[in-house]
């Protein structure tokens, strides 16, 4: 399959965010696979001035702004946007918040982690096993659903919960069984008990986890109806993680009727298809899908990310409704979309309030299960404040002035802004407003200018993709 | 202390600037205030049900607060604060503050009217001075003596600050009322609710803006703070969690209640948000809601959501006048050619708006009258009269009347003699009013001798502002006015004869 040009913007705004003029001259007419192929193996470099706020270096550590700030520049800047869209997918789908973890320098760290997971370039066998493994003692997630507070005598049953519940599994499987009791977490608990995070003083700049075999419980663990032996020692081989045991259980899901690993894969496959794609996936490519993501490495099924990937973003149904958009940008893709079609950089706090007040702070989730998100995105509060953030876009960046009609200055700014996917219908409006608006002096040359590039960019056109 | 010629005319380098708002501050988040938050016909509606977040999503947001706090605060729990408090302190006292920029002109709204004062008065400023007697005239305005025992001293320009006179004067309404309308018989008694300073300032007075306005909104003037005195109270008795107890109605936030923990916030305007592009005057609500009109393909929800909730939005604002605004009581100036009515009619709304707030702050005007004094300062005084008088009808249609006072008041006055440009420079003794149904009204302190001016030919000061803002404290608020004024002088404020020296009537 060839990409046609929308094809081209479309997979540049489901995989990050928003196509450039050079993007679609390079990708247009090549194959699909090429394209994804792509977003999988090219590195992601930093390209653009580095990040300021008004005038002064970001200070991610000490300042929960611009600990936002610094992540949503790396959108910004990046020459492989998939790596962001994978690192805030991963974000949203083991949320934790400022509020809930209050280390910024534990956040960055996790961010770090999440980013090692979404690089395919880097880590090409990258797995969602490997990541749970890691998050699991990751220091921010010990803090934030309260690992380092269950111990032997008292197990918190917080993470045990959300591993299945959110993470793993869901509450219910496609044919409509609970996948999990209170008794499994109860019993789970047990099995994740021993973790702490050294350094978490304040002085140590470098948080970690550790564990401790004697505030390991070592009762008897009873889990989805059968008592495990999980294997537990002393942590002496740097590659040896005590929580893989219980994790590894998790994902398998054993029980009557259940193929192993298939409660897991469907579960946070059709999470991850619908991060890109808006019509659910059909059985037959489900199966196909799952079948990819359990295909076996080293004799047990690899849970790779990156084949799942590349079938769900040359999937058809990726590229539905191509002629009118059917999906809403969510804030960050919004924000950060708006930032690269302007060609902007973060130089004040702009972005960060704009994703306030569109309701999306990065680090900031409203709870464990992340953001609702969808068409709940647009209320009447935020379409306000995403139409008002590009007139302030456009305010920090030179005016554009230029003697020509109407019409010409539409065609600018659809050109400069690298043809923004507008409607036909509203596009007549946009020049019917271009046409109405004064041109006699240079001020209101460059106020034309403006209402166009907003209407065209931050109207109600400019919220789907 | 002498200050040269020299220094005053530097001084003026910041007279574009006399605002109280402050530069170094940058709002912690924007809220967004629900319409339903400030309705007051709501009846038997559960109090919950207004300021659920669902609510103000459906109904749309009437403007936003920039807040200003130390911790991030989370939506539900200020809507949840804000109407808890307003459940429990409905009767709470409220200070609202009006601050008129640029050093007002106390001896052109205060006429001094014993035979020797006037002399005086009209000796130094001939170009510029008011007759005694009415005159309603714009060229020539005349005075009419304060009722009862303020009368000897002091007349109120008129047909400016007096509502008697009225006459529709620089576009007030008919029926509009005046200072002398609460001022009342000037007794202290019911209906005497205003009392007014003719002199107020700290002493010895340094004549410019930037420091002489710090004094005043720090509440501070030997002791440096970077909290405003009534931020300083916020912190030791206001909410933790609720940004809508202090409100500067303004873009930014004013000293005066800046805190240092406690959140507080700025809203600018309530009359609805409306799609604008920034430094575009274009009308680009109504390209929007054209937008939102256009019809998305059948099967496109996304699109069909994002249409219909712009063209939905352009609705809420005119929906939003209707319902939240309501029609005010008092007979205000014209909202959109008097700034000072626009933000009075903000400012009871929100007082009456069961919010929990406490402090409003507004800064208004153009005081700086260095040229052509009459023409810069007559039109504000109407202003100021109408406003003052509406809002205080306002308020009591809305029940509160007896819940607020209202600080008036000016960084410095200026010169007694003017200028060869029909103006006046800066000077010492500027005026200050209280108002309020709980305020003890009449000349509050002496008035200025204008046969002893001081070494620069400076009104001596009557009044500490210090003082006033103890009464506030201590008389009005019930706090201990030593915690929040660092270096308060010793005394009280000064009133005239056997009145004892207290802000407030007896209770």
């Amino acid at each position: 399959m060839k990409l046609t040009e929308p094809m081209v913007d479309r997979l540049f705004w489901r995989a990050g965010f928003g196509p450039s003029a050079a993007d679609r001259r390079r990708w247009k007419g090549k194959p699909v696979l090429a394209l994804v192929d792509w977003f999988l193996t090219a590195p992601a470099r930093l390209v653009g001035p580095a990040p300021t706020k008004d005038g002064m270096a970001l200070d991610p550590i000490k300042n929960d702004d611009d600990l936002v700030l610094e992540w949503v520049d790396r959108m910004i800047r990046t020459t492989n946007p998939l790596v962001e869209r994978l690192t805030f997918f991963y974000h949203r789908h083991l949320a934790n918040s400022q509020q809930g973890v209050g280390s910024n320098q534990m956040l960055r760290t996790q961010n770090a982690v999440f980013r090692g997971y979404a690089d395919l370039a880097h880590n090409p066998n990258a797995s969602f096993r490997g990541l749970m493994r890691d998050i699991t003692i990751d220091p921010a997630m010990l803090r934030f659903l309260n690992g380092e507070s269950n111990v032997k005598g008292a197990p918190n049953e917080n993470y045990a919960r959300e591993l299945m519940e959110l993470f793993c599994l869901g509450v219910r499987d496609d044919r409509n069984r609970a996948n999990y009791t209170q008794y499994d977490v109860e019993q789970l608990a047990k099995a994740l008990t021993g973790w702490s995070i050294a350094g978490t003083d304040g002085m140590d700049p470098h948080p970690t986890p550790t564990f401790n075999l004697d505030s390991w419980n070592n009762g008897p663990k009873v889990v989805f109806g059968v008592q495990q032996e999980f294997r537990v020692r002393e942590r002496t081989d740097p590659g040896y993680v005590s929580a893989k045991d219980p994790i590894e259980l998790v994902l398998r899901r054993p029980g009557a009727g259940r193929k192993p690993y298939e409660t897991h894969a469907r579960f946070f496959l059709r999470k991850l298809w619908h991060e890109f794609i808006v019509p659910a996936p059909d059985a037959r490519t489900m199966n196909a899908l799952v079948a990819a993501y359990l295909a076996p490495v080293h004799g047990v099924p690899g849970l790779h990310l990156k084949p799942v990937l590349r079938r769900i973003l040359s999937a058809k149904a990726l590229f539905s409704s191509l002629a009118e958009p059917d999906m809403v940008k969510p804030p960050v893709v919004y924000v950060v979309g708006m930032f690269r079609s302007l060609g902007a950089h973060v130089t004040d706090n702009l972005a960060y309030r704009a994703l306030s007040l569109t309701d999306q702070v990065p680090y900031e989730p409203p709870n464990v299960a992340g953001w609702e998100g969808g068409n709940a995105w647009l209320t009447t509060n935020s379409v306000l404040w995403r139409f008002s953030l590009a007139g302030e876009l456009l305010r920090r960046l030179p005016p554009v002035d230029h003697v020509e009609s109407a019409t010409m200055a539409v065609k600018r700014a659809v050109t400069e802004l690298h043809r923004p996917w507008v409607a036909k219908a509203t596009m007549a409006i946009v020049n019917d407003a271009a046409s109405r608006s004064p041109s006699g002096s240079a001020d209101a040359r460059i106020q034309r200018q403006r209402l166009v590039r907003a209407l065209l960019l931050a109207g109600p056109d400019g919220q789907v993709m | 202390m002498a200050i040269s010629n020299g220094i005053r005319a530097e001084s003026c380098l910041d007279c574009e600037r006399t605002d109280s708002r402050v530069r170094d501050l940058t709002p912690s988040q924007h809220l967004a205030i629900p319409a339903e938050a400030l309705r007051r016909d709501l009846g038997d509606v559960p109090r919950q049900a207004r300021y659920n977040r669902r609510a103000a999503l459906r109904n749309g947001a009437v403007g936003m607060a920039a807040v200003y706090a130390a911790t991030r605060l989370d939506w539900d729990q200020i809507w949840e604060a804000a109407r808890a408090e307003a459940a429990t302190t409905s009767a709470a006292r409220k200070v609202v503050l009006i601050y008129m920029q640029g050093g007002a002109d106390g001896l052109n709204m205060f006429v001094p009217q014993a035979d020797a004062q006037w002399a005086s008065y009209n000796g130094a400023r001939s170009n510029i001075a008011r007759t005694r007697g009415v005159s309603t005239s714009l060229a020539d305005v005349g005075s009419t003596p304060l009722p009862g025992a303020a009368g000897a001293y002091l007349g109120l320009a008129n047909p400016l600050l007096s509502g008697a006179m009225n006459n529709q004067l620089y576009g007030m309404p008919a029926g509009a009322g005046g200072l002398d309308t609460v001022f009342g018989d000037g007794s202290g008694g019911a209906g005497s609710n205003l009392a007014i300073f003719p002199a107020a300032d700290y002493d010895p007075p340094n004549l410019s803006h930037f420091d002489s306005r710090d004094y005043w909104f720090a509440g501070s003037v030997t002791k440096p703070t970077t909290t405003g005195w009534l931020g300083r109270w916020l912190d030791a008795q206001g909410s933790r969690t609720n940004p809508l107890q202090a409100v500067s109605l303004d873009s930014a936030l004013s000293k005066q209640i800046r805190t240092a923990g406690a959140p507080v916030c700025a809203i600018d305007s309530l009359d609805g948000v409306v799609f604008d592009v920034a430094g575009v005057s274009g009308d680009a609500n109504r390209y929007v809601q054209q937008l939102g009109s256009i019809a998305a393909g059948r099967r496109n929800a996304a699109l069909a959501r994002s249409r219909a909730t712009y063209a939905l939005t352009t609705r809420v604002s005119a929906r939003v006048q209707d319902v939240a605004v309501g029609t005010p009581a008092g007979v205000y100036p014209d909202a959109n050619a008097s700034y000072l009515s626009n933000r009075l009619q903000l400012a009871a709304r929100l007082l009456g708006g069961g919010l929990g707030t406490r402090v409003i702050t507004i800064d208004w005007g153009s005081f700086d009258t260095h040229g052509s004094e009459k023409t810069a300062m007559d039109p504000q005084l109407a202003e100021l009269g109408a406003c003052l008088s509406a809002f205080q009808a306002d308020l009591t249609a809305r029940g509160i009347a007896d819940d607020v006072i209202t600080v008036v008041f000016s960084e410095f006055g200026r010169r007694v003699g003017s200028n060869d440009s029909a103006g006046t420079d800066h000077g010492a003794g500027g005026p200050m009013m209280v108002l309020g149904n709980a305020v003890r009204g009449g000349l509050a302190s002496e008035p200025s001798d204008l046969t002893t001016l001081d070494d620069n030919g400076d009104l001596r000061v009557t009044t500490d502002f210090r003082h006033v803002y103890r009464a506030v404290l201590e008389e009005w608020l019930g706090a201990d006015p030593r915690r929040y004024l660092p270096d308060l002088p010793n005394g009280t404020i000064n009133r005239l004869g056997n009145d004892p020296n207290v802000l407030l009537k007896a209770s």
